[in-house]
């Protein structure tokens, strides 16, 4: 396959190659398994000291055993899981094998175009701006590994061949543009695997007392959003996630489990043209959870959520990569004004034991009210008035945690104190539910959108209230003002637990303004360029044709494309040609010779194409003999340089050249 | 079947090229496609673009078109990396069958030509690097196999630069051609041979002038030749043409191994002539249709081996060797020194 088979690869040529791995790997460095990473970088060394002769490669049967036992490793912590985080890690794994097998340019080449999958694999992991720039960048290294493949003999190869592949870029850069513009972006073909089977970090469906206190030492973004008017205000935004509505074991879950669809194909369509007022555009960083989140009182806009029967909304397929999709602010309520009576037993279901204290302080509540509503005020208005602390370290409440909350520890965090108002409301005859979500987030750069962040996950209850439907009860409001209000920096001020074990979060640091204007100046970038390349999608791209004249379709699109790739080859064919004639002549010894059978033309000296220096020299002797030693010189050096002891050098030029003149001075 | 193809598709490169001690690459006569890497590269491309389209993944589009405009680039780059590579034929050596001819090739490139491999028909290949505006000299080897005119054959000329995805080639064919010599035989007799033991046989120091035919000196004699004690004594600068009298003739004839074909005399006559080299004597040699003239040295052994391994072949001026030079279907003799 290669001319260089023959012979050992170039070192030079497998440093770049192991450099370009290296950062291939980084942008999936948190979701490969440890032993993978450790068993790749001895592998990648072992390659090397056999490549400056420290060590030699294994034989057949070593090497046959550590591909089984990885191999076996490998499949053990699979465990059938397939997605394709599961299939990445197997490419890692190859490569990682394969540096044992790197013999010959074949193998290189073998490696090269894993490497090159895998840089596309890691755009469905990470598609920031900086993430896309390392994975270009280790294309680029590895392109420049290639050409030093292929001429390991040119000098300074490396720095040529950057140059070399820095104009070929820039020169294809406008044929990429238009390719990525207007290249039809087709509909999914099949459906694919979910990115991965992981969870990740963010809200799970189980709530237990300590999980959302857990959120909150995450500065992790969540979602941003841009609004179409004006942006609600801190204390009204809170955005529901999934509901809550069964109570075992300490525990909240949901009745009925969202059946893990299977992943059908990846829906694209977030919504297209400016946002109107009141529309909202979310882009929710993958969470491989089905669940949107909306404010309150929000309806979908776009194709790829859809509401569910408790008010909450879904994406047909869990978000394995960033979501864009539009909701809009319409006020009305996400559910029916009735609840049926299978639903209101459901919202009242209560474990027959536990919390004993807590059911006798509902009853005694309930007896002093008039109404539903009497009860959650005067039970908020016992959160307000009694010494109750919003905190993040709050203390273990293994057992009983309602009574141990209201009435021992009386400390807790949003999960605890959501779960006991749930519980009170419940023992009181009033259906309610926890709903888990996001509550605030904070402006990003020049406040033109919000970031909401993991530690802004926040739990609330809904109560039901006849005639006014599911109304929303958050006891937090009651007693930390300031975490509804303003955030949770805000209300952790006193206790300086916000973000206590994130010392490299940039959002710990709020005092530090050129951190915080740096931070938001990244994050704006990676929004836009979220938005706008990593967006650019089926719906948007139509819906920027449909501005263009001639309301172009897919398969308009399609010639175009064609068009741009046939366009771009005739013009690169045709200024190739045009070089090729321009460089026909710039052979220098050629030019000189070429000057001299011209200036005795004009002598009048017959000159044939054909003629060797030696004849013309002869001729022009005879005719001017005061310059016959410079004809005879000048046709020596001719010769000498076409047939004899070497090639010109400089200085024989600037001689020659200054022949040239002084038989042109001659004239 | 196939080989008839292979076949035509020789016969048409052959018209494309024509047989020539010079050859310019240029849009006309270079092929290009994609290697064996290009194409798995290719297939790649399509592998990648489907997962774009299936995972509706921006990045991944922008990966394919950035790798594939790179490809169709590299393209250009590959057909330039030959295209304006000049090839000229220097000179061709000689030698006895079995040793390598080497064929001394100059290349130019107003552009730079990376990594461009010469394979020879017998598979011995040739890589070189020609930095723009630079001169290049370097030999390519071919075998020498039987005594005769030797061509260089098709020399197949490609390269994979910079990216290894494709393949430009084009051939160059030399017009000119080395010189085999014949395998030298050691005559089994005497008849015009030399004999064992009988070195001294031959009176290169004496006075004895009896057998030797003297003549005047002319330019070009050997200053060893000259009887200088005969030139102290008389001024005159006298050559004495020894006439070998003891079964160890001056001149080496074709005739004088009658019942041998003529290979085999050839052969004879090259052991000869090598054998005479190595004594340092004098001696000449006779071929149906040319002789050389009496002389000795390294010069004169190998115009001697020359006229025999061209024996029977029309000695065309295009036969290169160290002492002539092609130029654009040109002949030059350098003087011979």
């Amino acid at each position: 396959m290669q001319a260089v088979t023959a012979q050992a690869l170039p070192s030079k040529a497998i440093v770049w190659l192991l450099v370009s791995f290296g950062m291939l790997l980084v942008p999936q460095w948190d979701r490969l398994p440890w032993w993978l990473i450790v068993a790749c970088l001895a592998l990648a060394t072992w390659r090397w000291l056999a490549q400056t002769g420290r060590a030699a490669l294994p034989g057949r049967l070593v090497g046959t055993l550590i591909m089984l036992s990885l191999i076996a490793v490998y499949v053990m912590t699979v465990q059938g899981r397939f997605s394709v985080e599961t299939a990445a890690s197997f490419f890692v794994l190859a490569v990682g094998l394969k540096w044992l097998e790197t013999r010959t340019a074949r193998d290189f080449y073998v490696l090269f175009f894993i490497l090159c999958y895998l840089a596309a694999v890691n755009f469905l992991f990470q598609q920031g701006i900086l993430w896309t720039l390392l994975s270009l960048a280790g294309i680029f290294i590895l392109l420049v590994g290639l050409q030093i493949l292929n001429a390991p003999d040119v000098p300074n190869v490396a720095s040529s061949g950057w140059k070399r592949l820095g104009v070929l870029f820039l020169k294809t850069l406008p044929v990429v543009v238009l390719l990525f513009v207007f290249f039809p972006r087709m509909a999914p073909l099949w459906s694919v695997p979910l990115v991965s089977g992981e969870a990740k970090t963010g809200i799970s469906d189980q709530m237990e007392p300590g999980s959302i206190s857990n959120l909150a030492q995450s500065s992790e973004r969540a979602f941003r959003v841009t609004f179409g008017g004006r942006i609600p205000a801190h204390r009204e935004r809170y955005w529901r996630g999934l509901i809550l509505d069964r109570f075992v074991d300490g525990r909240w879950e949901q009745w009925q489990v969202d059946v893990r669809q299977r992943a059908g194909r990846v829906q694209s369509d977030g919504g297209i043209g400016p946002l109107q007022n009141g529309e909202y555009d979310v882009l929710l960083e993958p969470t491989y959870q089905p669940w949107a989140f909306a404010l309150e009182g929000s309806g979908v806009v776009s194709d790829n959520v859809e509401e569910t029967a408790t008010g909450v909304f879904r994406f047909q397929r869990p978000a394995d990569t960033a979501v864009r999709y539009r909701m809009a602010m319409d006020g009305r309520k996400n559910d029916d004004a009735f609840l049926s009576p299978r639903e209101r037993q459901r919202y009242l279901h209560l474990p027959a034991e536990g919390n004993p204290r807590s059911r006798t302080l509902a009853a005694s509540l309930r007896d002093g009210t008039a109404s539903d509503s009497a009860f959650i005020d005067s039970l908020l208005q016992r959160f307000r008035q009694q010494s109750y602390f919003y905190t993040l370290r709050p203390p273990q409440m293994p057992q009983d945690a309602v009574d141990t909350l209201m009435f021992d520890a009386k400390r807790g965090f949003c999960a605890h104190y959501a779960s006991a108002t749930a519980f009170l409301l419940r023992s009181a005859g009033i259906p309610a539910r926890i709903v888990v979500g996001y509550q605030g987030g904070s402006p990003g750069a020049n406040g033109e959108y919000l970031i909401v962040r993991q530690y802004d996950a926040h739990a609330w209850v809904e109560a039901w209230v006849d005639g006014s439907g599911w109304v929303r009860v958050d006891p937090t409001a009651a007693i930390a003002p300031d975490r509804v209000e303003s955030g949770l920096r805000q209300a952790m001020a006193e206790e300086g637990s916000f973000l206590e074990n994130e010392w490299a979060s940039p959002q710990k640091y709020g005092d530090m303004a050129l951190l915080q204007w740096l931070s938001l100046r990244l994050d704006q970038v990676n929004y836009e360029w979220q938005r706008w390349v990593v967006g650019y999608q089926g719906q948007t791209q139509m819906n920027l044709m449909s501005r263009l004249p001639g309301n172009l379709s897919l398969r308009d699109l399609g010639y175009i494309s064609a068009g741009v790739l046939g366009g771009a080859l005739v013009i690169a064919g045709l200024w190739a040609g045009w070089r090729n004639r321009a460089g026909r002549t710039k052979d220098p010894a050629l030019k000189l010779m070429a000057e001299w059978q011209r200036l005795l033309h004009k002598r009048g000296v017959r000159t044939e194409p054909s003629d060797t220096p030696a004849a013309l020299a002869s001729r022009a002797s005879e005719k001017e003999p005061g310059y016959a030693r410079l004809h005879q010189a000048f046709a020596r050096a001719m010769n000498n340089h076409y047939y004899g002891s070497g090639p010109l050098s400089h200085d024989d030029h600037r001689r020659l050249r200054s022949v040239l003149r002084q038989l042109r001075r001659a004239s | 079947m196939t080989g008839s193809i292979r076949q035509r598709w020789r016969l048409w490169v052959n018209r494309k090229i024509p047989r020539s001690d010079e050859q310019h690459f240029t849009r006309k006569n270079i092929f290009i496609l994609p290697s064996g890497a290009g194409a798995v590269f290719g297939l790649l491309l399509l592998i990648m673009l489907m997962t774009g389209i299936n995972y509706q993944n921006s990045l991944i589009y922008l990966l394919t078109f950035i790798l594939g405009a790179i490809f169709v680039a590299a393209m250009h780059q590959t057909h330039r990396n030959l295209a304006g590579l000049t090839l000229t034929l220097v000179s061709a050596s000689e030698g006895f069958p079995g040793e390598r001819l080497n064929f001394r090739l100059r290349a130019t490139s107003h552009d730079e030509a990376y990594a461009i491999r010469f394979t020879t028909p017998e598979k011995e290949t040739v890589r070189i690097n020609v930095p723009p505006g630079e001169v290049l000299d370097f030999d390519v080897p071919v075998l020498a196999r039987k005594r005769g005119p030797v061509s260089a054959g098709d020399i197949k000329i490609d390269t994979r630069f910079p990216f290894g995805l494709l393949k430009a080639w084009s051939w160059m064919r030399p017009e000119s051609t080395g010189v085999c010599y014949p395998r030298p035989v050691t005559p089994p007799y005497a008849a015009g041979g030399e004999e064992e033991g009988d070195r001294n046989s031959q009176p290169r120091k004496s006075d004895d002038l009896s057998h030797a035919d003297l003549r005047p000196w002319r330019q070009g004699d050997l200053s060893q030749r000259v009887q200088w004690k005969r030139y102290a004594r008389t001024g005159e600068m006298v050559i004495a043409d020894w006439e070998g009298e003891s079964g160890e003739p001056v001149w080496l004839d074709y005739d004088a191994f009658p019942g041998a074909d003529r290979e085999l005399r050839l052969s004879y006559l090259a052991a000869l002539v090598e054998a005479r080299c190595r004594e340092g004597v004098v001696y000449g040699l006779r071929l149906p249709g040319l002789s050389v003239e009496l002389d000795q040295g390294s010069a004169h052994r190998l115009r001697c081996l020359r006229a025999l391994g061209l024996q029977g072949y029309a000695e065309t001026p295009s036969t290169l060797s160290g002492s002539t030079s092609a130029g654009k279907g040109h002949t030059f003799y350098a003087e011979i020194p």
